[in-house]
This record gives structure tokens, sequence and C-alpha cells, in this order.
């Protein structure tokens, strides 16, 4: 294993050895990357490929095509089912964000009665998955009339117990000096929160963003039964309705399936730290 | 404190009253700032998971218009019908291979990239990838993959010389293959907090170790498995989590089939509710989920919870 260097190694010469002795490693972990992200890249291919050349047995197409992308586009309006994606994920986010850093910086820096008591009841809120309460919530979201609409897709997740107790723990692990100062200046909590807690804490929100970002973009079962018509519908339930109704053309439906990826795809090459810690710090401390 | 000692005095009760003010005044601004949330964690988790339950309890007319209270008769009807007894033990196996495959294929990821090397960058984010794959993509993508016309997967096979496969429409493979499918959408997410784990481990106890001349081999069985284990049991129960709740896989390829053999749990609830039009029966089986979901995490702390070696 190669570790990083000393200053004082750096004007070694080239150990040409070295480099031998790491060929099986990058060999073994070159193919092992390539097999996890193969189902992807086949993905891709059959995407570029016409009717005609769908089935050719060749990894790459033999001649590239953007039809099936047009196909999906226009044949099948995938734009406005992306477009209801990008809308309900956003401000699921917007929310989670400002309700978190709200409640987090509440119950982390605020003197409160039977405030612990409120968070263990947050933390153990953690346990209930989504995929439990589906059923009763939905019956809960009709009797407010709300199916098929956008609030049924929204509201209902504006609040997370996980961010409530990423941003309480974050929060409470800033030296109280910091608070203080602001405190001896006069300032109350909901300026402290804005001009102090905030501003720090936005290497954690960003990562907080990315998370629900991810976990909102990703939702299916809730969508595919709070939705019926089409202008409602989210990008996942595309898929979906796109495997139903083109299942033979895979071509078509593999492009679908590459622009659902795209939007998440590019936020994770472009934010990466953002994504990883964000999944680190929800995994490890949720 | 001294002055709260000698309350009488008019003098020591303005200060106090200003405290309680003040106190009274941060209160307020804490409630101010909490109320969002709890407002709306009571009304879209706490007030659906209670409602459910007592939903489990009641009995519906066949237009789902009047309920009634019918004690724990949607639970003995459960415990009495195959399908929903086949439904458990499907989900069960389901659980019993994505769990330890997916635990398996994201340490081999993570344990290939943790330390920093020439591109190690490059290798993190192809493993770490799959975690921006939503599940209806990772559906799509593995059901061209296994295609049997076109899928590399049988391309393989046929190499191999051996048959074709129907990998998803063969009743005795199919939870299997979709079992796969769902330990490799979980590979970046696990190779991500094994990662963070692996980093954890203090570089020092590798350096001794070399020092007194231990082979990788024995590394890490002595310390990085041993050191790693907190995480390795936190991220078991969150796929412990996900397996038992999965769902959208499950819907877009195989749709509970062939001959129900991937009507998985989650699945049977979704089916008696939306399909069947029974809420209350659906209700039990949601609850029953949930419970089993609990036991589960449960026996995981009770098996491994002790030997989990934390620093």
């Amino acid at each position: 294993m190669i570790h990083n260097l000393e200053p004082v190694h750096a004007s070694k010469p080239i150990n040409f050895s070295k480099i031998f002795k790491r060929i099986p490693f990058y060999l073994l972990v070159s193919t092992y990357a390539f097999v996890i992200i193969l189902p992807l890249l086949t993905l891709f291919s059959a995407s570029l490929r016409s009717d005609a050349d769908l089935y050719a047995p060749t990894f790459l197409p033999p001649r590239f095509t953007l039809e099936p992308y047009r196909l999906a586009l226009t044949s099948y309006p995938l734009g406005s089912y992306l477009l209801n994606s990008f809308l309900t994920s956003s401000l699921i986010t917007l929310g989670v964000v400002i309700t978190s850093s709200m409640a987090g910086y509440a119950l982390a820096r605020v003197k409160l009665p039977y405030r612990e008591l409120i968070f263990g009841a947050i933390v153990g809120l953690l346990l209930v998955p989504g995929e439990i309460t589906f059923l009763p919530l939905y019956l809960h979201v009709n009797s407010l009339g709300w199916l098929d609409t956008y609030t049924a897709l929204i509201v209902p997740f504006i609040a997370s117990p996980l961010g409530i107790f990423l941003m309480r723990q974050f929060l409470k692990s800033l030296p109280q000096d910091l608070f203080d100062a602001a405190k001896i200046d006069g300032a109350g909590h909901f300026r402290i929160l804005w001009h102090v807690a905030i501003p720090l804490a936005s290497s954690a929100l960003g990562a907080l963003a990315a998370l629900t970002f991810l976990g909102a973009w990703n939702m299916y079962l809730w969508p595919l039964v709070t939705t019926q018509s089409k202008e409602m519908q989210t990008a996942q339930i595309a898929v979906s309705n796109l495997v139903s109704a083109e299942g033979s053309q895979w071509n078509v439906v593999a492009a679908g399936a590459i622009l659902v990826l795209l939007p998440t795809l590019v936020a994770f090459l472009v934010a990466q730290k953002a994504f990883v810690s964000g999944i680190a710090l929800g995994g490890l401390k949720g | 404190m001294n002055q709260s000692a000698s309350n009488q005095t008019p003098a020591s009760l303005a200060p106090r009253s200003s405290r309680m003010k003040h106190l009274k005044g941060e209160w307020l601004e804490g409630l101010l700032l909490l109320s969002p949330a709890v407002i709306l964690l009571l009304s879209f988790i706490v007030y659906p998971t209670v409602s459910g339950a007592f939903l489990s309890f009641q009995r519906e007319d066949p237009f789902g218009k009047s309920r009634e209270w019918a004690g724990f008769a949607n639970y003995l009807e459960l415990a009495s019908r195959p399908e929903f007894l086949s439904s458990m033990m499907t989900t069960l196996k389901f659980t019993l291979l994505v769990a330890p495959l997916e635990l398996l294929l994201g340490l081999i990821a993570a344990l290939l990239v943790w330390r920093p090397f020439a591109g190690s960058n490059f290798f993190r984010t192809l493993f770490f990838l799959t975690t921006a794959v939503p599940t209806s993509v990772a559906a799509v993508a593995w059901g061209w993959f296994l295609n049997p016309l076109s899928g590399w997967v049988n391309w393989f096979v046929r190499a191999l010389g051996l048959p074709v496969q129907p990998w998803l429409t063969d009743p005795s493979y199919a939870i299997w293959t979709l079992g796969v499918i769902t330990a490799w959408a979980g590979v970046g997410f696990v190779a991500i907090l094994l990662t963070a784990g692996l980093q954890g481990i203090p570089e020092d106890l590798y350096e001794a170790a070399r020092l007194d001349g231990a082979t990788g081999w024995v590394q890490f069985w002595k310390i990085t498995l041993p050191l790693l284990s907190p995480t390795l049991f936190l991220v078991g129960l969150l796929i412990l989590f996900r397996s038992l709740t999965a769902f959208g896989q499950i819907h877009l390829l195989t749709k509970g089939g062939p001959a129900e053999s991937t009507f998985v749990w989650v699945y049977r609830v979704y089916q008696d509710a939306f399909f069947n039009f029974r809420f209350t029966y659906a209700a039990a089986e949601g609850l029953t989920l949930f419970l089993a979901l609990l036991l589960l995490a449960a026996l995981q702390f009770r098996f491994f919870g002790r030997k989990v070696h934390y620093e």
C-alpha cells in the first residue's frame, strides 16, 4: 500500500519495483470497479442503439444514434415528469434544511424544559420507515383532499427526524463561546441561529441537503400511490410507466432511465464531498 | 446561591423575576423554533403510525365507508392465510441473501479504496456511484443486463457452455435475482460508510503491527475487523431495514410474480390496500411488518451487539 509520501521522500528516484508490485492491485481494483458499473454501462450502450442494432452482441453500439432519447422526450413526455421531480425534491430539501436547522438549534442551544426527552422521542422516530406508515399516511392525506397534488408529494416530508438529529449533534459540538459572545451583544435566538449557527453549519447543511435531495428524488412507493394524473407523476413513476408502455423498446426505456439517472449522477459527481459526508453522517449517526 | 438564600429582601426579588422573564422569553423562542418540525412530525409520522395501529383492530364494510371495532380479527386472519405466511418467508429469504451479500460487496470495495493511492479518488467515485442510482434505474439496468436475448449475464453464461437462464421469470430464481440486484444497488452506500469506518481506525496500530511483522491477513483479522465491527454492526442494521422494506425494484421488475415467488411483505400490504381495498387488513399486515422489523433489530443487538468491539 502506498502512503502519503513525506516531503523528505519526495526527491527520491522513482522506485520501479514498487510500481510493479502495485500492478496486481490495480488489476484487482479495476476489474471489480468494471464489474460493479457494468450494468450501467450496458444500459447506456442500449440507449444509444437503433432498433436494428439493439440486440447486436457488442459492447459499444455498432452505430451511435440519439433517436431513443428523442423518442423518450417527445413520444413520451419525460420532460414534465423530470420537472415534477425537480420541483418536489427541491422544495422537500429546502423544507428539511429549514425545519432541521431550527429544531436542531432549539434542541442544542436553547434551554427548554424536557429538551432531552423531546430529542429522544425524535430519535425514536428514526426507527419508523416510510414503508410502514405509507398506508395510514395515504388515508390521512386522502381525508385532507391532497391526493394527486404537489402538496401530498412535498408537505409530509419537509420535517425529517434524521435532519433534526444531525443538526442538533453538529450544533451541540460547536464551542459555547461562539454563542456566548452573540448573547452578550443582546442577540435573540433567531438572530444567533441566522448569523452564527447557519454560517458555521454550512458544510453540515450541504451534506444534509444532498442526502435529502437524493432520498426525495428516489421516492417510489409514495408517488406511486398518491398520484394518478400524468401532470403530477414523478420521474421514478415515469420509468415504471415507460417499462409497461414500451416494454419491448428497450432502447427507449434505457434512454428514459439514463435521463432519470442524469440529474442525481451529475449532482453526485459535482458535489461528491457533500453526498459522501451526508451519507456517512446519516448512516453512521442515524 | 447566596442571593436565593436571602430571598426575603425585595432587592433580590427584582433580578429573580427578570431572570424568570428571561427564561420565559427563552422558552418562547425555543418553542417557536421547535414547533414547525414537531407539528409536521406529529402529523405525518406519529399520527399515521398510531392511526395505522388503530385501523388494524377495525373492520370495514366492502365499500370502505364505515369502520367498526373488530379486536384481533385481522391478525387472526393473516396468521391463517397461506399467502401472508409465504410473503413472510419470501421477505426473510430475500433479507438473508441481501444482507450478507451487500455487506460483502461493499466491504470489498471499501477495503480496496479506503487508503489514498494514485487514482483512489477515481475508483472511489466508481464504487460510490450506485448511491446516486435511483431504484427504478437500477431495476431497468438489470432488466436489460439479464435480458435473455441481449443481456451480458446470459452471454457470459452461454460462453461457459451453460443454458441461458430466465433469471426474472423462473419462480425458483426470481427472488434470488432480485436479491442480487438489491445488494448491487446498495454497494455504494455500504462502501461509503465502511470507508469512513476504516479511515477512523488509528494508523499507528497498523504501524505497530508491521513492526511486529504481522502480515496483511493477520492485520485484517486482528485490527481491521475488530475495530470496524461497530460500523459493520450499524451498516448491518441499516441493510436489514432496507431489505425488509424493499419495494420499487420488485414492483418494476416482477410485480410479485412469477407465481407470487417475489411477493414480499411490503408488496402484500400494497396489493391488499390498493387492489383489494382491504385497508384495515393491510394495516394489520403493515403493523406486523413493523413489529418484525423491531424484533429482528433487537435480535441483531442481542447476538452481535455484545461482540462489537468499541474503542
